[in-house]
């Protein structure tokens, strides 16, 4: 359990963070979400405190972190920005060593964890792990970067927009591993992003933050069905409102028995995945690829809480 | 072919320095008659010995001089003498090293010492900018990453900041050691031992020969260290190989 407490960041009058308290779950993927300049960097920079509060604290686990001394504190927490800040002078393996390097453990035992690390993200330890961050592309980039603030098994993952400088494509693939990740190894993650559509595709829990504060603290179908304010609401999107609340939705919820004809679908497919392949396709019902169909009124009726 | 000069001018630098007699036929012409045609008050090689150990003596004080207060600078706790540190070096530099010369000798005596000094003065500057320049100019994202993987100040200094920096700095180096290999000549004007001895004894006796052959083996010295400094650039530049 993670806990920010009374939380807030000052800078002179501009209150970046005011006064901000979130209990976050172990295990859990949680989003803080909200424009430009809202205080949401600076809430996660108050978590490992590469800013330090003007009042308030964090507990991990119910300890004040204030208690251990910053850099110590730094290497329990994985962290994971956009650019990525990979050492120019360090090959690929260097860098993914860095942690678990001050952290003195022994050299067979950081080689294979780098190894093993650089697998799990699916980049070849033998090609790769040489490498000079220059010589990489930037999806390959982004995953030595996860795999660097991952190298000392943190208890807790913080991600600054960390698929902010990837292609829509690239970005859905690296959204994916994360979650594959995630559910792997059971690290909790606090995210930070300003889109509204990859919080709610990934996290667990959603906090909305504008001008320092959370507006509104919840679960992802919570934020789409009741957001507690205009802004949250505008943050959401009128337009895509149904369709963000259906791809929330699996489909494994809305099988029925019974056949249909037309190209199946998969079970892990969500509702919202359904529904584009019906209009796509114009079918009234699709066959699932293990048994059963979905109608499409069984879609729409889900389509609203 | 630029490491075929190189080697070429390897060749004769050390071809002058051990049996500098086979250049008489080049530099007789430049001789007044019944004048020694190379110089012979002293052996040409200790001399660049103990003119290159002059800028290695005043080159390697200041680069660590230099370099320090560059770090220093840009510590939160040094940032306030950024301003002075700057004036000091800037002082250093544009003071004439001839009148260090003139001001130290009364306290210093005749010799080293005055010349070590002046040339200690006027290599500070450049490598105390590129310093400050190679840790100020680091990229924010990567300063921050060190940070955020729990290194300590120290630790940032050495294995990212300073490795980062270094390049730069190397040019600082590479500058001021150049022209303090020139500048040294004037030490001889205060009878430190060096190869303006030789430029000096040729214009006392209107010898052209002496002058040029002291003037040539210094640009021949500067260019070689200068390509020395570039040998060294590049092997500290795995990652900007091509590959």
């Amino acid at each position: 359990m993670i806990g920010l407490h009374d939380l807030s960041r000052h800078y002179g009058d501009l209150r970046a963070v005011d006064d901000v308290s979130l209990m976050i779950e172990a295990g859990s993927i949680t989003s803080i979400v909200g424009t430009s300049g809202s205080g949401k960097s600076t809430l996660l920079r108050l978590v490992n405190r590469l800013i330090e509060p003007t009042s308030g604290h964090v507990t991990i686990d119910g300890k004040d972190v204030h208690g251990v001394p910053a850099p110590e504190l730094r290497r329990r927490i994985g962290y994971v920005i956009q650019d990525h800040g990979l050492f120019p002078h360090w090959t690929v393996a260097r860098n993914i060593a860095t942690v678990p390097e001050l952290l003195g453990w022994p050299k067979a035992r950081i080689r294979d964890r780098v190894s093993e690390l650089l697998t799990l993200l699916s980049l070849d330890p033998a090609t790769i792990g040489p490498r000079f961050p220059h010589q990489l592309s930037g999806g390959q980039m982004q995953r030595v970067g996860v795999a660097r603030a991952l190298a000392a098994k943190p208890e807790l993952l913080l991600m600054d927009e960390p698929f902010g400088a990837l292609d829509p494509l690239l970005r859905g693939k690296a959204q994916d591993d994360l979650l594959a990740i995630q559910q792997t190894l059971g690290t909790t993650i606090i995210l930070v992003t300003h889109d509204m559509a990859e919080a709610i595709r990934l996290s667990d829990k959603i906090a909305v933050m504008r001008a320092g504060k959370v507006e509104q603290y919840a679960r992802p179908s919570e934020i789409l069905s009741r957001p507690a304010s205009d802004f949250v609401q505008d943050l959401v999107g009128e337009g895509e409102r149904a369709f963000r609340y259906l791809s929330l939705i699996p489909l494994s919820q809305l099988v029925e028995p019974g056949e249909a004809s037309g190209t199946p679908l998969s079970r892990n497919a969500t509702a919202a995945e359904a529904l584009n392949a019906m209009i796509w396709q114009n079918m009234e019902v699709l066959p699932l690829e293990d048994g059963g169909r979905v109608t499409r009124a069984a879609l729409l009726r889900a389509g609203h809480p | 072919m630029r490491g075929l000069s190189a080697a070429l001018l390897v060749v004769l630098v050390g071809a002058f320095l051990v049996e500098p007699t086979i250049f008489t036929p080049l530099l007789a012409p430049l001789t007044p008659e019944g004048a020694p045609v190379i110089y012979d008050r002293a052996d040409i090689l200790s001399l660049t010995l103990a003119h290159l150990a002059l800028v290695a003596g005043a080159m390697i004080p200041a680069t660590f001089v230099a370099v320090t207060l560059g770090i220093f600078v840009q510590s939160p706790a040094g940032a306030s003498f950024l301003p002075l540190s700057r004036s000091l070096t800037g002082f250093g530099q544009t003071f004439p090293p001839v009148a260090v010369l003139a001001l130290t000798v009364p306290i210093l005596g005749f010799g080293t010492w005055p010349t070590l000094l002046a040339l200690f003065l006027y290599g500070l500057l450049p490598v105390f900018e590129n310093t400050v320049a190679g840790l100020t100019g680091l990229s924010p994202t990567v300063v921050e990453a060190a940070k955020a993987m729990g290194m300590t100040p120290r630790q940032r200094l050495w294995r990212v900041e300073l490795p980062l920096a270094f390049p730069l700095i190397l040019q600082g180096i590479r500058i001021s050691t150049l022209v303090s290999l020139s500048t040294a000549t004037i030490g001889s004007v205060v009878a430190a031992k060096g190869l303006g001895e030789i430029i000096v004894a040729g214009l006392t006796s209107q010898n052209l020969s002496f002058v040029a052959q002291g003037g040539l083996l210094v640009a021949a010295l500067a260019v070689l260290l200068a390509k020395v400094f570039d040998l060294v650039d590049q092997r500290i530049r795995p990652n900007s190989a091509s590959g």
